[in-house]
């Protein structure tokens, strides 16, 4: 029985990694949504709120929250500027390979910041104290994991409100579903986009904060990885739809935290073989989607 | 209003207007051009050559979304509700293109002049029979109470009856003072409601009708055919 | 005119190449080394072309292949009585053989499409964009179980002592013959078809095509290049660690594609080229004056002007004319 061996920490921790990758499922389905673009670039975003944290360590924490928040939107809102904008109705096989380029630009040039001090990698010590544990019915859990669930859940809900009450919210699901039409509505393109990539920024800045209490030391590669994690979930969920890329978001990480747990430690070192094994099954078995309903219609997008 | 199109291909030297409280109608063969003049209006298609005059002011080479804020409401071929969205929140995104606030009156005319919409609307648009998707359409070119209402091909698909009742609440949409570009391949009936009809064949301008032609077939089919 | 077209399409590509190994006799030893690393880097990003270009489909996984090929041509020709001692933990029927250059090159060709014909079954059906970044997944199956898996391989330390039989000669030559296999791919009635398939999916599914299978059949060959590909590069360096053949060349390889122009072979042959004449001038600057890693910075920042500038890349994604 494989349950007997998924202990209750084990759970909790595999959930609180879902909830971090559902965060960044949500941000890399906002951007898909309004413009067609899966933004590889989505981790080097993280990784530049993670650096922001590093730096500005000796600051009152509060402080240096502010600042990652604020990094991270500015380079979003540089990248759209600079990068989406002019990519605007390219075929989405030109706009994933130039965000791949992006995320390698950013990658070295962090990579070039980071080592004037002579050393590579930055520890972060703003959030440090999330990593106590705390007791939860018998369950040693980690203030962090706490953190990651809850912040997963209330940005969520936020974000079904958002989506679903206001006018913003309306137009951008009129954006994603036909931007075309919303367009002859009057629906703003540049507004839309750029509140879309803006919701992206402050999520991945979450992710940041969320991350270095994890992993304090920062380095040029961070949050690569998690992207790649990432967007194979979000494909394995279903592309076409906010809910089930996000859904595949949370369901890659909290495949990943339960085979870790499952795996025998002398094994854990195949985690990634293991779970993208999984991805390549599930694949095989439902091609469009995971979450995608039967006898749904999936667009074909080369 | 004026449009032409300098040199392109679709549609050449097209100069027609709308004056104010006019319903025009605009026909001709498949291919003719009158989807592609709509589209430019609109500023979903670049044009070459020309200009697009709304009350007076150049909006040629404008973004669709700016040119929908200024006073033109297309209601496009093929309807395009969104289908998965509620009845309600279609007429909402209708209001993106009002400047003034007020979009909460304007969902009550609406609601008014169609009231099967008021009835299904919190169901899903996609449930609606072809007929209440037009009215929808309308309603949602209506609720940000354009100055130029354009409309393509509005009866495509529609039973007969439904056909009827369209061209009823064309007329009553006049009757409210809005200008109205009726693209249309009944011609006999456009004809027949217009105040004018123009006839546009290989993108270029045939003729210009009057009602009274419209029970003159011989004249319809030179027009068409010539 | 018209029947010089196949000669110029196929001549440009082949006298660049050879050109380039010409060159690298004449030059100095040290000098030799980037020249032959771009000529290796051509037969890659024309293997990679002929999925990627021929089928409009992004695939981040073809260096995964590469990566398989070039261990399986490197562990497989490390002396016999060398692997004893430095590969202990190998299964013992990679232990107790040795393959020589050539075999050991067919092998590595193999492999790739074995992987490539595996793992393209389920991932070809999907749609082109979501294909492409399930491949990642690919990338770091293969990553992993190479880094980790010390029965197949040397697992996270440098497999060294690979005989080096990847000079001028042997370099030119296999990448004349991935050429000319792409080439007459491309000329063929499949290649044709999985063009049809890129310019409009729709009609061709139309026709009778079958997307599903035309993109599977490019993968599977684009797989047999890319671990021939991997096979010159190993013997080219004599070394080779798991780091090498992963994210990085994944990056530079796509950039040289996507710089030289995407859907055309002459692209391919042309952004390999420059791209790696590039980047080999600022990994001698790095050594000077240039900060560590300017060298990406430089070619990321290429790689994303001409996507934003000329997406279809310098020689616009066509094949050579007179």
């Amino acid at each position: 029985m494989p349950l007997a061996v998924v202990d209750a920490q084990t759970l909790v921790d595999a959930v609180a990694l879902g909830a971090v990758y559902a965060l960044m499922a949500v941000g890399i389905g906002l951007v898909f949504g309004v413009l067609r673009l899966v933004n590889f670039a989505y981790g080097q975003l993280v990784m530049a709120g993670a650096y922001t944290l590093a730096f500005t360590s000796q600051f009152h924490p509060v402080l240096s929250i502010v600042a990652c928040f604020a990094v991270v939107i500015a380079l979003s809102t540089a990248i759209d500027l600079a990068v989406f904008r002019p990519l605007r109705g390219q075929s989405p096989a030109v706009m994933l390979v130039t965000t791949f380029a992006l995320a390698f630009l950013l990658q070295a040039i962090a990579r070039i910041v980071d080592v004037r001090d002579g050393t590579i990698g930055e520890p972060v010590r703003v959030v440090g104290q999330l990593n106590r544990a705390v007791s939860v019915g018998g369950v040693n859990v980690r203030q962090v994991t706490i953190v990651a669930i809850g912040l997963g859940i209330v940005m969520l809900g936020l974000l079904a409100l958002l989506l679903g009450r206001t006018t913003i919210g309306l137009h951008m699901r009129a954006a994603a579903a036909d931007f075309r039409t919303a367009r002859l509505l009057g629906v703003r393109s540049n507004r839309v986009i750029g509140f879309a990539v803006f919701l992206s920024a402050v999520l991945a800045a979450l992710v940041a904060i969320v991350l270095t209490v994890r992993r304090p030391l920062v380095t040029p590669a961070y949050g690569l990885h998690e992207t790649i994690v990432v967007l194979v979930g979000v494909v394995v969920g279903g592309l076409d739809r906010l809910w089930t890329a996000t859904l595949g978001g949370f369901a890659i990480g909290f495949a990943t935290g339960v085979i870790n747990g499952v795996l025998p430690t002398d094994k854990t070192i195949f985690l990634p073989t293991a779970v993208f094994t999984l991805v390549i099954l599930v694949l095989l078995l439902r091609p469009g989607g995971l979450f995608v309903p039967r006898g749904a219609t999936t667009v074909e997008r080369v | 209003m004026e449009v032409r199109h300098g040199s392109v291909a679709a549609v050449r030297g097209l100069s027609l207007e709308v004056r104010e409280g006019e319903l025009v109608g605009l026909i001709g063969p498949n291919g003719a051009g009158k989807s592609t003049t709509l589209h430019a209006v609109m500023g979903a298609v670049p044009i070459s050559a020309g200009e697009i005059l709304v009350d007076g002011v150049s909006v040629a080479g404008r973004a669709p979304e700016a040119i929908a804020r200024s006073g033109v409401a297309l209601v496009p071929e093929g309807r395009r509700v969104f289908a998965s969205f509620s009845v309600e929140e279609n007429l909402r995104l209708g209001l993106a293109a009002r400047r003034n606030g007020k979009g909460e009156e304007a969902l009550e005319e609406a609601y008014d002049l169609f009231p099967m919409l008021k009835e299904s609307r919190r169901r899903p648009a996609g449930v609606l029979s072809g007929g209440q998707q037009q009215q929808l359409a309308i309603a949602r070119g209506l609720v940000a109470c354009p100055q130029l209402l354009l409309l393509d091909e509005p009866s495509l698909g529609l039973a007969p009856a439904v056909v009827d009742s369209l061209f009823a609440t064309l007329a009553r949409i006049r009757e409210r003072g809005v200008c109205v570009l009726l693209v249309e391949q009944r011609a006999q009936r456009t004809v027949a409601l217009a105040d004018r009809t123009y006839v546009l064949a290989n993108g270029e301008l045939r003729a210009t009708l009057v009602p009274a032609d419209a029970s003159d077939t011989d004249r319809l089919v030179a027009a068409y055919l010539a | 005119m018209r029947r010089l077209g196949p000669v110029v399409e196929l001549g440009g590509p082949v006298l660049l190449v050879v050109a380039a190994g010409l060159l690298a006799t004449v030059v100095s030893r040290s000098t030799e080394i980037y020249v032959l690393q771009a000529v290796v880097a051509v037969a890659m990003v024309v293997a990679i072309y002929v999925f990627v270009g021929n089928s409009g489909v992004l695939s981040f996984g073809q260096i995964s292949f590469v990566a398989v090929g070039a261990f399986a041509a490197g562990v497989m020709t490390v002396p016999l009585a060398l692997k004893g001692t430095i590969l202990r933990d190998l299964f013992p029927i990679l232990r107790d053989h040795e393959l020589g250059n050539l075999s050991s090159l067919a092998l590595a060709a193999v492999i790739g499409a074995v992987l490539a014909a595996l793992v393209g079954l389920p991932l070809m059906r999907l749609s082109g964009l979501a294909a492409g970044i399930a491949t990642f997944a690919v990338l770091e199956i293969t990553n992993n179980l190479l880094r980790e898996w010390t029965a197949i391989g040397p697992g996270a330390t440098t497999l060294s002592l690979v005989p080096q039989t990847t000079g001028p000669g042997q370099a030119t030559l296999g990448v004349l013959l991935v050429i000319g296999v792409a080439y007459a791919y491309q000329r063929s009635r499949f290649g044709r078809r999985l063009r049809a398939t890129r310019e409009d999916p729709a009609a061709a599914q139309a026709v009778g095509i079958s997307i599903h299978r035309q993109r599977l059949g490019a993968f599977v060959l684009s797989g047999a290049l890319c671990g021939f590909a991997g096979g010159l590069y190993v013997h080219m360096l004599g070394s080779i660690s798991t780091g090498q053949v992963y994210l990085e060349l994944t990056f530079l390889t796509l950039a040289m594609l996507v710089v030289g122009g995407m859907t055309s072979l002459w692209g391919a042959v042309v952004g390999a080229l420059s791209v790696s004449a590039l980047d080999s001038f600022l990994a001698e600057a790095e050594h000077g004056a240039l900060p560590d890693g300017s060298r990406l910075v430089v070619v990321g920042a290429l790689m994303a002007l001409v996507l934003v500038l000329r997406p279809s890349g310098i020689t616009g994604g066509r094949e050579l004319r007179l």
